[in-house]
């Protein structure tokens, strides 16, 4: 399933079943791994979270470590197929173009009231730069926790020095993550967004929404003859 | 006898020079409890005296009023306590326990030193939230009392939770003292200082009868194991929470040492055999080292894919 205007359900296909795919396995497991990040500090205890049902678990720190390995495993996976995947194909629509951050003030301006939003491609300018910045945190993630697990399999006497930079490389972006998680669902709750959240569930968006906030992406659709009509 | 063929083989084995903190070659320590009296006739055996002089001055005084933390509020003060000797504090990484057992109908007694293992792949600093604690190459597992927020993270993770908690020192007291972290966490060392000077931990260098030695690891599993060959005797320390770097050499089998240890906060038991908990990780923790080389194939494999799938339609197209 590729882009397409389906005009007689007035809906256009925004993300195949792989982007789909990706986005979800990177954001479950990255939930996951926010989680048993947390549970990797003493604090299941100290804040009585084991007290909770269902969260008998979360003091102890190996399984903790188990569930974390096992999605650190689904992110690891996603991540670097999403890097080849499309960067192999050429895909970078989703990276920041000259002049996003004017453009990005100018969309968020308009999400308060303040001046009109620009025509747009598929994706908003402030999603590209949140993109750039949230492929950064999750690659200082991911290499810092393949040298902690390197460590704490093969070499727990590693250069003290190479141990600090992983762990507080990892510390760091983790609070990064957090925070730019956080970001993710507020833009969520902007009203103006809320036709998107649809499209990353089942792949479609509203041609109507789309045609009036992404319309220099349907008129490159259109010009491609990406149109299935009736 | 037993004390002059002690002294023979302390003084045959020296502290080589690789065995300096950093230079490289794991050391490994030797504690002949064939030779330990518990040393009787002082007050306070000279090992645990000797470690105690030297760390006299380790943690510094603790705040008048040390912060109650939230919400579980417990505090772990020792300092009003420092005296105490017969167990492990923040003040006392070593004790000596006694152990009276009844072996082939004839009761004996059997002392037996507790401290830190230094274990091959030890988990409290491996998984240190602040990488505070860590495995020198020289063996020793140090915490950095400078680093470490006291959240006593690694005496959970320890089989013998040996690492104990001050409260009202070290870094929380700067960051949030009330909601994170708790004091800090002290534990024998190894005296790392002093094997960096090429000096022998304070404990071997004073016990009186040599029943602790230290030397290259490989030369001290082979003592340890003809001493134990020798007097028909046990091992403990080469196969426990995975493998350490303190091998102790029994007469008495340790199940019955460890009957007499009733494990209490820095009382630790000695049961034989106690695996290591994280190596029930390590199968997921090598996916995961392996996973950038899945993630690598599945997209080669997935845009190879995708681009035949491309040129079969585009062959299509030309021949409609």
């Amino acid at each position: 399933m590729t882009e397409k205007i389906l005009s007689e359900k007035n809906r256009v296909v925004r993300h195949n079943a792989i982007e789909l795919i990706e986005h979800w396995a990177i954001a479950l497991s990255g939930l996951v791994l926010l989680l048993t990040g947390i549970f990797e500090l003493p604090v299941a205890k100290r804040y009585y979270i084991v007290t909770v049902p269902g969260l008998g678990w979360s003091a102890d720190f190996i399984t903790s470590l188990s569930l974390h390995y096992a999605a650190a495993l689904v992110f690891t996976v996603a991540g670097i197929f999403h890097l080849v995947y499309h960067g192999l194909r050429g895909e970078t629509g989703l990276l920041p173009k000259k002049g996003d951050l004017s453009a990005s003030v100018t969309v968020v301006k308009s999400l308060f009231g303040f001046g009109q939003e620009p025509p747009m491609h598929k994706y908003l300018p402030e999603q590209r730069l949140a993109y750039a910045g949230m492929a950064w945190i999750i690659l200082l993630l991911v290499v810092s926790g393949l040298i902690k697990t390197y460590k704490n399999l093969y070499a727990p006497d590693l250069s003290l020095a190479v141990v600090l930079a992983a762990t507080w490389i990892h510390n760091i972006s983790f609070v990064l993550f957090f925070l730019a998680f956080l970001a993710h669902m507020a833009a969520i709750l902007l009203r103006p967004n809320w036709p998107m959240v649809r499209g990353i569930f089942t792949g479609k968006v509203r041609l109507d929404y789309a045609r009036h906030r992404h319309a220099l992406w349907i008129a490159d659709l259109e010009k491609n003859k990406k149109v299935v009509d009736p | 006898m037993q004390i002059s063929a002690g002294a023979a083989l302390l003084t045959g084995v020296h502290l080589p020079k690789t065995a300096r903190a950093e230079s490289g070659g794991s050391l490994s320590t030797l504690i002949d409890l064939s030779l330990c009296d518990g040393c009787a006739d002082r007050k306070i055996p000279a090992c645990v005296q000797a470690c105690r002089n030297i760390n006299r001055d380790k943690i510094p005084p603790v705040v008048d009023n040390i912060p109650e933390p939230w919400p579980r509020k417990t505090i772990e003060d020792w300092s009003k306590k420092r005296d105490v000797f017969h167990r492990l504090t923040p003040y006392n990484y070593i004790y000596v326990h006694r152990a009276d057992v009844v072996v082939n109908g004839h009761s004996r007694t059997v002392f037996v030193p507790r401290r830190c293992m230094h274990c091959d792949n030890p988990a409290c600093a491996t998984i240190c939230p602040f990488s505070a604690n860590h495995k020198n190459t020289n063996g020793a597992v140090v915490i950095n009392p400078n680093q470490c927020f006291g959240g006593a993270k690694c005496r959970d993770v320890c089989p013998w939770e040996i690492p104990q908690r001050q409260s009202g020192v070290g870094i929380y007291l700067h960051v949030l003292p009330g909601l994170m972290g708790n004091g800090v966490m002290y534990k024998c060392d190894l005296c790392n200082d002093r094997l960096v000077q090429g000096k022998q931990p304070g404990c071997i260098e004073a016990c009186p009868r040599g029943a602790m030695l230290i030397g290259p690891k490989k030369e001290m599993e082979a003592e340890a194991q003809a001493r134990a060959g020798k007097i028909n005797g046990h091992i403990y320390g080469q196969k426990e929470n995975g493998g350490t770097a303190t091998l102790y050499v029994s007469p008495v089998p340790f199940e019955q040492l460890n009957q007499t240890m009733v494990r209490k906060p820095g009382q630790p038991d000695m049961k034989p055999g106690v695996p290591r908990r994280m190596a029930a990780t390590d199968p997921l923790g090598k996916a995961v080292l392996a996973s950038p080389v899945v993630g690598l194939a599945l997209a080669g494999a997935a845009g190879w894919y995708s681009r035949r799938r491309k040129n079969n339609r585009r062959q299509e197209e030309d021949r409609d």
